[in-house]
């Protein structure tokens, strides 16, 4: 969500120690996911005061069947980095979607978003990736 | 089959499928998918989907935030408090059952803690009071206390005495019979405040047959009726009338001085 490991360790314990104090104090939302939603809005909060970057139009490409072992190639930060270049509320949709956690329903009820957006902007976020892979990575397998 | 076939909401829906099969829970999706299974546009996402989530797995958590999954309670569950404890349907229940059966016991025991030897029977006495009417008495004209002669020599009734401080009261009438346990019971209707006094045998002990007496006044109450009673030469005189110990006591008062 944040592209910095040490902003995200911080959202993370503040995020937790809240959580704990309200716990302590029978305070706790009945509501289910509040504690990622608190999590997002920190993250949303504290990408408000960093440097973003200019948004571009990234190139986009269908889905190869060798995708997945261009992605294999990846390092985990690699990825990380490329989803928290994306814009808002995309970034979210994608961190939640491949964190592989939630259904779309969840993810829906946690962005606020409609099913028709969600849709298009994980379809989009695939053919951004792919288009970056192809740019980085040769899909010819290594001999 | 592709996906050109699907409709819009399928296809829609297709984008969204769920990386795990376990989350696939509403039956559109599982519709979509089912449609979509021999699709390979889809089959390429679904590896696509795949590969970056097991990427993602591979995303190193840093030790300091690995320590709080490694506590055994992250979040402390609180402890429950006195209000909401109370709130509690179960312990309000058992709170109101507590207060009645308390109630009940401290009723009792104030109950208990008024009765003397012969209240029993009192009490029994203050009903008929309530339910008798003078028609039912053999009229007499005379002061109250002259009776016992009239008990003693009509019915054979020793000490069935009126107490001194009852003993001027002009009599309307009087009657002796017996109650349902077979003890002779006098009783007389005098004109002040439609008073009226009951004579009856006191409580004796089962194995010795000793008179179980007990000293001064002793004030019972039945349905709005207030009674006085004491004990002597082991005969109970109880002086009755509607209202409280209030109009009775005057006349204990008076005596006593």
């Amino acid at each position: 969500m944040l592209g910095d490991a040490r902003k995200a360790q911080e959202i993370f314990e503040t995020t937790l120690r809240e959580a704990a104090q309200r716990a302590a104090h029978g305070e706790l939302p009945k509501e289910p996911f509040w504690l990622f939603r608190e999590a997002r809005w920190r993250c949303l909060e504290a990408s408000k005061t960093s440097l973003e970057a200019e948004p571009l139009e990234l190139d986009q490409h269908d889905l190869t069947p060798q995708a997945s072992s261009q992605i294999e190639q990846l390092e985990p930060t690699q990825l990380a980095i490329w989803i928290s270049g994306a814009p808002e509320p995309q970034r979210t949709a994608l961190a939640l979607f491949y964190l592989d956690e939630f259904d779309y329903r969840e993810i829906l009820d946690l962005t606020e978003l409609k099913p028709g957006e969600l849709s298009r902007l994980l379809a989009l976020g695939r053919r951004q990736f792919q288009a970056w892979l192809n740019t980085r990575i040769s899909d010819k397998p290594a001999l | 089959m592709n996906t050109q076939r699907l409709s819009r909401r399928q296809r829609a829906l297709l984008n969204c499928a769920p990386i795990s099969e376990e989350r696939i829970r509403d039956r559109s999706m599982r519709s979509a998918l089912f449609r979509a299974s021999n699709s390979n546009e889809f089959a390429n996402q679904r590896s696509f989907d795949r590969a970056v989530a097991s990427l993602v797995g591979a995303i190193p958590i840093p030790p300091e935030t690995a320590e709080w999954f490694s506590k055994k309670e992250l979040i402390a569950t609180p402890g429950r408090t006195w209000k909401k404890t109370a709130r509690n349907p179960a312990a309000l229940a058992i709170g109101i059952a507590v207060v009645v059966i308390a109630g009940v016991f401290v009723f009792q025991l104030l109950g208990r803690l008024n009765d003397f030897p012969g209240s029993a029977t009192a009490r029994k006495l203050l009903t008929i009071a309530g339910s008798t009417r003078s028609v039912l008495l053999d009229p007499v004209n005379a002061d109250a206390g002259t009776l016992s002669d009239l008990f003693f020599m009509k019915h054979g009734l020793e000490h069935y005495d009126v107490p001194e401080e009852f003993a001027d009261f002009p009599t309307i009438g009087c009657r002796v019979f017996d109650d349902d346990e077979s003890r002779r019971i006098a009783q007389i209707w005098v004109t002040e405040k439609r008073m009226q006094f009951f004579l009856f045998p006191a409580e004796r002990d089962v194995k010795t047959g000793a008179v179980l007496g007990f000293p001064g006044w002793r004030y019972v109450h039945q349905e709005g009726w207030v009674g006085a009673v004491t004990e002597h030469n082991g005969v109970c005189f109880m002086a009755a009338l509607r209202g409280g110990e209030r109009d009775l006591a005057p006349y204990i008062f008076k005596s006593k001085e």
